[in-house]
């Protein structure tokens, strides 16, 4: 698997692109089926709610380009390039999508950055989840205007997305990565 | 291949306004200024000829996201809840346009091939991605595929479930592998110079058109800050 191959661990490769692309895809088809749910919450004055529980799921194809490639910058990447499908085959965010992406995969990208880009595992993902939880939530407070919301709410939205993203981009994408090494695909 | 005949501007062009702007709407806390990015997107939409029930139905199904939007600053807001209630509101439309500015009168292709000839994007990406686009289809079929084989083992895969993910990741894969050697068999070199047979022509006024948009919405939106 590309994943591991040292000569690559630095330049990215065809394969590198198409894999995180057919991923990004997938994961377009994935939000779609999700994107209903968020529809019926985000209609409502919930709409916050909305956003935050779901935040995880639409984070998650940056750290698992994360742990299966494990190189600096595949976080960022592979979040951008899964936003970059959703904009161009999915979109229903327009503009906000790629920023978003960038913004989300950066917080992602921290994480990892702060182990040396030498723990892909637990501490890693852990880490990885704290920084994408709070550089989003920066990110609302001005995009989302959540500065303009009371206090009790945004302490509420703030534990909400910490365990939306704790879960989807950090518990899920260890117990994927695990069945990964399970199959041996990484030999 | 062919020239590009078409009214709009290069899709280069069409992605810097698209960020530029982007970004700031972000910072900008203007009702005003929301309604005439949305507007002059219209408009551009119009003139590109993109055909009117599209954009209909295209902000139709936004309209949820924004009353959403607007509703909940009304409910939880601090301080002038009507004026957040509407800039949070219309923002949800000013992002909706300034991207469909790009997505609907530019064909996906196009975009790559422009951004990789004006803006130096890798063409390893660009090449890449055009040729997993082309999966699309057939990556619908496989996600039901995956389902429907779950379910003759009397299993359901939900988005929670690793195992679903794992025979994505299995999937990915095999085709990354396919593909990449199917396009370096047909000549593909990463990272050599390429023969163009795609003309994408940027004339010098609109990178200008471009700066001046954005330093415009800047100044707009940071020192006039209009309602």
């Amino acid at each position: 698997m590309q994943t591991m191959n040292q000569k690559q661990k630095r330049g990215w490769s065809l394969r590198d692109v198409i894999f995180l692309a057919i991923i990004g895809i997938f994961f377009g088809v994935i939000y779609q089926v999700w994107s209903y749910a968020y529809y019926v919450i985000a209609a409502t004055p919930l709409k916050p709610y909305a956003n935050d529980l779901t935040l995880g799921v639409w984070i998650m194809a940056g750290p698992l380009a994360g742990v299966l490639l494990q190189k600096a910058g595949a976080t960022l990447i592979g979040e951008l390039l899964a936003a970059a499908v959703e904009m161009l085959l999915f979109s229903s965010w327009g503009a906000a999508n790629l920023i978003s992406g960038f913004i989300q995969g950066l917080g992602n990208e921290i994480g990892f950055a702060c182990t040396g880009y030498r723990n892909w595992s637990k501490l890693g993902l852990f880490l990885s989840t704290i920084g994408a939880t709070i550089i989003t939530f920066i990110w609302d407070w001005f995009q989302s205007g959540y500065s303009e919301y009371h206090i009790g709410l945004l302490l509420t939205l703030l534990i909400i997305r910490f365990i939306s993203i704790g879960f989807f981009a950090g518990v899920l994408v260890y117990w994927i990565k695990k069945l990964v090494l399970k199959t041996g695909l990484n030999k | 291949m062919r020239k590009t005949a078409r009214k709009g501007l290069n899709a280069t062009i069409l992605t810097v306004i698209m960020l530029g702007v982007g970004l700031q709407i972000a910072f900008s806390r203007s009702v005003t200024l929301n309604i005439i990015v949305m507007l002059i997107c219209l408009a551009y939409l119009l003139y590109c000829r993109v055909a009117p029930q599209k954009l209909i139905i295209m902000l139709l199904i936004a309209l949820p996201l924004a009353v959403g939007s607007w509703w909940s600053f009304i409910m939880f807001g601090v301080g002038d809840r009507w004026h957040s209630a509407w800039i949070y509101g219309s923002r949800v439309y000013a992002y909706l346009l300034l991207g469909a500015i790009l997505t609907l009168t530019v064909q996906v292709k196009e975009i790559l091939i422009s951004l990789s000839l004006h803006a130096k994007l890798s063409e390893t990406f660009v090449y890449g991605l055009l040729a997993s686009f082309n999966l699309l289809q057939r990556i619908r079929q496989q996600f039901k595929l995956i389902q429907y084989s779950a379910q003759m083992r009397g299993k359901n895969y939900r988005p929670w479930q690793p195992a679903l993910y794992l025979r994505i990741i299995i999937v990915a894969l095999h085709w990354s592998e396919d593909l990449a050697e199917a396009m370096s068999s047909q000549g593909f070199s990463e990272g050599y110079p390429r023969t163009r047979t795609f003309e994408d022509p940027l004339p010098h006024w609109q990178w200008g058109l471009a700066l001046g948009i954005i330093i415009l919405y800047f100044w707009a939106a940071f020192f006039i800050h209009p309602w």
